[in-house]
C-alpha cells in the first residue's frame, strides 16, 4: 500500500512539474517584446501596396490609386489628423507625371486609442491595415502607354514604449494609359469597394 | 520509483528551464520598457552639441557631474511622459552634482524645439512647469557617438568621470532611473 501511495505521489509531482514547465514556456512565448528587442528599422514597420482602380486608364477620365498600408503588430502610426499639433501626420504625396492631375487625397479616419505611455490622453492613430486613396484624372492629351506614378508615404510610428523617427517610404504605382473611350475594366474591387473613397 | 526517476528528472529540468527563461524575460521588460544596456558603450565620448542659441556645448564640460542625457523629440509621445520626471530629477538633484541634458532630435531643430520648450507645460507633482533643464540639438552623428539611436526616448546615464554607465531605450521607469541617479551621486 505504501509503495502504491509513493508511486502515486511521485506521479502527481511529475505532473505538477510538467504543467509548471509548460505554463512557463507559454508565458515566455506570449510575453510582449520589449522595445529594445522589438524595435525594427522605421521604414520596415509598414508594408505599403499600391493598386490602380482601372486597367487601362482612359485619357480624359478619372481613376483612383489606393495605397494599402499594413502596420506591424504592436505598432501604430499617427493618423492624417493627429490629436496634437506636434505629432507628425501620415501623408501620401504623389509626384505627378505630365498630364495626370490629383483631384483629392482621401485619408481614413484614425482610431482614438490610449497607450501605456499615454493612459489618460487618447491618440488618433492608424493600426493594423489602412487604405489611403487618391482620386486622379488623366488629361485628354496625356502620353499613352505605361506610366509610372511615384508616391511618397510619410509616417511616424511608435509602439507602446518607444517611437521610431519619421520616414518617407517610396511607393511605386504603375498604370497604363489608353485612348479616350477605350474599353477599361474596374480592377481590385476588394480594395476599392471597401474603402471610404467609394462611399 | 526507479522507473519513474528519469521522468521526474526530465520534468524537473523542463520546469527549471521554463522558469529561468521566464525570469529573464521578466527582468528585461520589468522596468516598464526601461531597457538597460551596457554592451558596446563608448566611454568618455567626445561630443559637441549646439544649444538653442547656437553656442557649442561640449559633453566634457559636464565632467564632475552625473548627467542624464535624454534623447527626445517634440513628436515623441512617450518622451512627453518622461519629461516631467526629468524636470523633477533636475530640481531634486541639481544641487548635488547632477544635471539633465535634453537632446532634441527634431529634424526642424530650433524652429520647433524652441516654442515647445517655452510653451508646453508639464505637470510636475501638481505644478505646471516648462522644461527648465539644459536643452541642446542632436544629430545622427552625435547619436552614433553615444551608442546609436534606434528609437525615442533614449536615455544615457553618464557618471561624474564622464563614462557612460547605462543606456535605456524606450520609456524609462521613474523609480529605476531615480535609483540609478542616486547610486551615482
Amino acid at each position: 500500500l505504501i509503495r502504491a501511495m509513493r508511486s502515486r505521489f511521485v506521479f502527481a509531482l511529475c505532473a505538477v512539474f510538467l504543467i509548471l514547465a509548460a505554463a512557463s514556456l507559454v508565458f515566455v512565448k506570449n510575453s510582449p517584446a520589449s522595445p529594445q528587442d522589438g524595435l525594427p528599422n522605421a521604414s520596415a514597420v509598414v508594408k505599403p501596396r499600391a493598386y490602380v482602380s482601372l486597367d487601362p486608364v482612359p485619357r480624359g477620365g478619372q481613376f483612383q490609386v489606393a495605397v494599402v498600408v499594413d502596420i506591424a503588430r504592436g505598432f501604430h502610426m499617427n493618423s492624417h489628423k493627429p490629436s496634437d499639433v506636434y505629432l507628425i501626420p501620415t501623408t501620401l504625396t504623389p509626384q505627378l507625371p505630365a498630364g495626370i492631375q490629383l483631384v483629392e487625397t482621401i485619408y481614413p479616419e484614425g482610431r482614438s486609442e490610449k497607450f501605456l505611455f499615454s493612459p489618460d490622453k487618447p491618440l488618433n492613430v492608424y493600426t493594423g491595415s489602412v487604405t489611403l486613396r487618391m482620386r486622379l484624372s488623366a488629361d485628354a492629351n496625356v502620353a499613352l502607354g505605361a506610366t509610372s506614378l511615384p508616391v511618397t508615404l510619410r509616417y511616424q510610428a511608435c509602439n507602446d514604449a518607444a517611437c521610431l523617427p519619421p520616414v518617407r517610404v517610396p511607393v511605386q504605382v504603375s498604370l497604363h494609359i489608353a485612348a479616350s473611350g477605350a474599353k477599361s475594366h474596374l480592377v481590385h474591387p476588394e480594395v476599392f469597394s471597401t474603402s471610404p473613397a467609394n462611399k | 520509483m526507479k522507473k519513474l526517476f528519469p521522468f521526474l528528472l526530465l520534468a524537473f529540468v523542463f520546469s527549471l528551464a521554463g522558469t529561468s527563461f521566464s525570469g529573464c524575460s521578466k527582468s528585461k521588460s520589468g522596468a516598464s520598457a526601461g531597457n538597460a544596456g551596457t554592451a558596446s558603450l563608448e566611454n568618455e565620448p567626445e561630443v559637441t552639441f549646439k544649444d538653442l542659441q547656437g553656442n557649442n556645448v561640449q559633453l566634457a564640460s559636464f565632467k564632475g557631474k552625473v548627467v542624464l542625457l535624454n534623447f527626445w523629440a517634440t513628436w515623441c509621445e512617450p518622451c512627453r511622459t518622461e519629461i516631467p520626471w526629468m524636470i523633477e530629477f533636475q530640481q531634486k538633484y541639481a544641487s548635488k552634482g547632477f544635471t539633465m541634458l535634453g537632446v532634441a532630435m527634431d529634424d526642424d531643430g530650433k524652429s520647433v524645439v524652441d516654442p515647445f520648450i517655452h510653451k508646453t507645460q508639464f505637470d510636475v507633482n501638481g505644478h505646471p512647469t516648462t522644461m527648465d533643464y539644459p536643452i541642446v540639438l542632436g544629430t545622427d552623428d552625435i547619436a552614433s557617438k553615444l551608442g546609436g539611436l534606434i528609437g525615442l526616448p533614449t536615455s544615457v546615464v553618464i557618471s561624474r568621470d564622464g563614462k557612460i554607465v547605462k543606456r535605456y531605450i524606450g520609456l524609462v521607469n521613474h523609480e529605476t532611473i531615480d535609483k540609478e541617479i542616486q547610486s551615482l551621486l
